[in-house]
Formats: C-alpha cells, sequence, structure tokens
C-alpha cells in the first residue's frame, strides 16, 4: 500500500496531524510520499487536492481506493489505513 | 471609503511618515559608521530605542529590531529551540496561532521536535489546568498569542506565564501583534514577544521582538553586530525613528481612544443584534475585532460584495480546515457559523456614521446574496 500526503507548512492541521502522521508511520510499514502544497504544485495539482489539508489519498496497487481530508484522529488514519490494507 | 480592516493593517499615521521622510534625508549615514554621520544615525537609533523601551517597560537591550511580527515569530521560536536544543525537543501552543507561528513549528516538527496543543475552554482561552498537565521536562518553549487575529480573544498571559514558569524550565513566547496598541501588555511576564508597527499606525517592514536580556537565541540573520547581535543587517535608521513616534503616538490619549473604541463597538453589535448574522465575537476578545457570521452566504462572496460598496472587512485567515474557522468553531462548536464568518475591526478613528455606512449595506447584501441563493 502506498499513502500520498500533502501539507502545508503554515496550515496549523497540517501540524496538529504531523504528530498522527508520525505514528502511523512508526506503527506501520508501508510507501510514503509526502508533498508540500506550495514547493511541490505541480505534483501536487495533479493530484486534486482541493482547499482542504492535509489531505491523504491510500493507493492499493496503483489505483486510489480512499481520500482522508483535513484534520483527522489517529483512529481515522489507522482504521482507514487497516481497512485499505485489507 | 469606510475601512474596518485595522486588524489586517492600519494607515500609516502622517506624523509617523513625516518622521520617517526627515530621517531619511537629514540622517543619511550608517549607524555603523565611525564618521559623525555614522555617529548623529547611532545617536537617533539608541534615542528610538530608548523611548521604545521606556513605553514598554523593558531594557534597551531587550529590544531586537526585525521586519515585523512574522521574522520576530520566527527568530523567537527558531531562536529557542535551536539555542536551547539540549534541553528539550518538546514545544505547546494553541490551534489559534497565526500563521507565521505555525509555519516555524511545522519546519521544527521535521526536525525531530514535538508540538501539543494546549486546550482551550468554550470561550476560547487556555485551559490553564490542561497547560499545567502537560508541561514536561522537556518543554522549552510555549508560544501563545495574547489576542487572536480572527475573534480577537484575549488570553490571560499573566496567569499563562504565571503557570508556566511554576511548572517548568520554559521559556514563554507571545505574539503580541494584535494587543500592542490596543490594551497594555505587561512585558515582565513575557521571555518574548513579537510586535509589529503596521497594526499602530506604523511604517510597513519594521516590528521588533521583545527579548529577555538573559536568555539567548540563534539567530536567523548571521552577520555583523547590528543593534544587537541578534538580527543583523545595517540598522533602517528612519524606520526606528518612525516605530518610536507610531508607539509614542499609540500610547498618548490611549484611555480616550480605547473608550472610543468600546463605544463604537458596543454601538455596532447593537446594531448587528438587528440583523440576520450571528455574534461570535464574545466578552473575552477586545472590542477592536467584532467577528460575525452569515446565514447561508458565503464570506468571500459577502465580502466582495462589501467591496464593491467600498467597504472594506476581512474573511477568516487563508488557512485549511475544510474553510472553516478554527477561531470560530471553538467559541461556537458550530461548522456552519465557523464557515461563514466575518471580521469587522474597527479602531479609534472609525465614526459612528461608518458603522451605519457598514450595516446598511450589510443588511441591502444579505437581502440580496440571500434571494440570489433561494433561487
Amino acid at each position: 500500500m502506498k499513502i500520498i500526503k500533502i501539507s502545508a507548512i503554515w496550515c496549523g492541521a497540517c501540524l496538529i496531524t504531523n504528530k498522527v502522521w508520525n505514528e502511523l508511520k512508526n506503527n506501520y510499514e508501508f510507501e510514503s510520499i509526502e508533498y508540500d502544497y506550495d514547493m511541490d504544485e505541480e505534483e501536487v495539482m495533479k493530484l486534486s487536492p482541493g482547499k482542504v489539508l492535509p489531505v491523504f489519498i491510500f493507493y492499493k496497487d496503483d489505483v486510489e481506493v480512499k481520500r482522508l481530508v483535513g484534520e483527522v484522529s489517529y483512529k481515522d488514519l489507522e482504521s482507514t489505513f487497516l481497512e485499505v490494507g485489507v | 471609503m469606510v475601512y474596518l480592516d485595522y486588524s489586517a493593517t492600519t494607515p500609516v499615521n502622517e506624523e509617523v511618515l513625516d518622521t520617517y521622510v526627515k530621517v531619511c534625508k537629514d540622517y543619511i549615514g550608517n549607524p555603523n559608521s565611525l564618521h559623525t554621520l555614522g555617529v548623529d544615525a547611532k545617536k537617533l537609533i539608541d534615542a528610538s530605542t530608548k523611548q521604545i523601551a521606556d513605553i514598554l517597560g523593558v531594557k534597551t537591550s531587550e529590544v531586537v529590531y526585525t521586519s515585523g511580527s512574522s521574522e520576530a515569530n520566527n527568530t523567537a521560536i527558531k531562536g529557542i529551540c535551536s539555542r536551547y536544543s539540549n534541553r528539550g525537543k518538546h514545544i505547546i501552543t494553541t490551534e489559534l496561532e497565526h500563521s507565521s507561528v505555525i509555519a516555524p513549528l511545522n519546519y521544527l516538527t521535521s526536525l525531530g521536535y514535538e508540538v501539543d496543543f494546549v486546550k482551550l475552554d468554550e470561550n476560547g482561552l487556555v485551559d490553564l489546568d490542561d497547560l499545567a498537565s502537560i508541561l514536561r521536562k522537556d518543554t522549552i518553549l510555549v508560544s501563545i498569542a495574547s489576542v487572536n487575529s480572527e475573534v480577537g480573544v484575549k488570553q490571560d498571559i499573566e496567569k499563562i506565564s504565571k503557570v508556566i514558569h511554576e511548572n517548568s524550565r520554559a521559556f514563554f513566547h507571545s505574539d503580541v501583534t494584535q494587543s500592542i496598541g490596543k490594551e497594555k501588555i505587561d512585558f515582565s511576564c513575557l521571555d518574548l514577544a513579537s510586535i509589529s508597527c503596521q497594526k499602530f499606525y506604523g511604517m510597513k517592514g519594521i516590528g521588533a521582538l521583545i527579548k529577555k536580556e538573559n536568555i539567548q537565541i540563534t539567530p536567523l540573520i548571521h552577520g555583523g553586530k547590528s543593534t544587537t547581535i541578534f538580527r543583523s543587517g545595517t540598522p533602517a535608521t528612519p524606520l526606528i525613528a518612525s516605530f518610536a513616534k507610531a508607539l509614542r503616538l499609540a500610547y498618548q490619549d490611549f484611555s480616550s481612544k480605547y473608550q472610543k473604541v468600546l463605544d463604537n463597538r458596543n454601538y455596532l453589535v447593537e446594531k448587528l443584534k438587528n440583523e440576520d448574522v450571528f455574534i461570535n465575537s464574545n466578552s473575552y476578545c477586545i472590542p477592536h475585532i467584532i467577528n460575525i457570521s452569515l446565514k447561508d452566504i458565503k464570506s468571500e462572496v459577502m465580502l466582495h460584495a462589501l467591496e464593491s460598496n467600498d467597504i472594506f472587512i476581512s474573511t477568516q485567515t487563508a488557512c485549511s480546515v475544510g474553510d472553516v474557522s478554527k477561531a470560530v468553531y471553538t467559541i461556537t462548536h458550530d461548522k456552519k457559523r465557523a464557515s461563514s464568518s466575518i471580521r469587522i475591526s474597527i479602531s479609534y478613528l472609525t465614526t459612528k456614521e461608518e458603522i451605519n455606512i457598514f450595516i446598511d449595506a450589510l443588511r441591502n447584501n444579505i437581502e440580496k446574496l440571500s434571494f440570489r441563493s433561494s433561487l
């Protein structure tokens, strides 16, 4: 499984969610790509992130299967991860 | 034009501008030069710094000039974390901070620092018990703004300081950008504070970090000794002189100016009670900021509708969280209200006539836009 995370350095929800994201990465092994909304504009725009950050895009066999948007709890992130991973 | 966006920035005071122009013309020397022109410029800077320090109740050595609050916030946060990383890597803040606090914290998390958020109560005030409970031995910094820019909630920085200093060795930084010139601030309870002159009718491009003398920080900008070693660069003599002037004028006739804002705020709120809006700012907010929510009209749509009437207000600070204002949500617990809020920020220059013009335009636009959205 692969998860792409899109966040911005000025975004409060992204700062809040950093801890949750790091916890998931510590607890599970998966491929992760992190894009900065401003710095990686070209890659980010291809993914149509919308106005709300952060964005977590879950891929299975390189196909997008789920997207979480905005401030998320560890519980929500982990349960989505497990749901997609199964 | 009716300008009701004084919390975003203020128009420069004519006297401040005159000072700036005069110093630009008459003090051309680099204050670091040894010749007479340099010495004269340095003398003017020293006199300005003394005036600023006296007004704020701090030492002259505690004034570190910056380009504004964003630089001051970055200098304080990154400077403390770099200098005191041997003590720990834990930082505490709130969810109501400006992006120039959020961004350096986000950056620091990428370097291994850990950020926790203190809980806020139903009024948007810091929960002091929660703050005491999350302070740790390795907490090196707590950064909490004195006043939130969106709804105007004023934190009790003296109580917050007491909790921090009684329970930890952490430094207390406060972004006082929305307080300076509007409220009296006790700088003795703050280890570091960020100031911007453009919020109190000063020039854009100058501000300061007020830093206790015994605290060391790693500078963001290294170079030669400027007015302090904490921020290098040729001192901007005209901006510094205009800073002193703006600050002196801001606190001149302070009580009468404050009372005028309070009267205008009460007048505006009474008028707003008759309109189809929710008033979000509460009794813990400074009178200069009145945040309201619209019913079924997007805040940006209203902003532009008012703009076409030559009236200028703000919507929430551009950020994330699904177009929802975190500050408004904290107070109202209502996502709809938090997604349709506008900020009206007034000053002692605001008149009742301007408020009347705004209220009439608001009412007309609500009718017009509500009718359109019902079609």
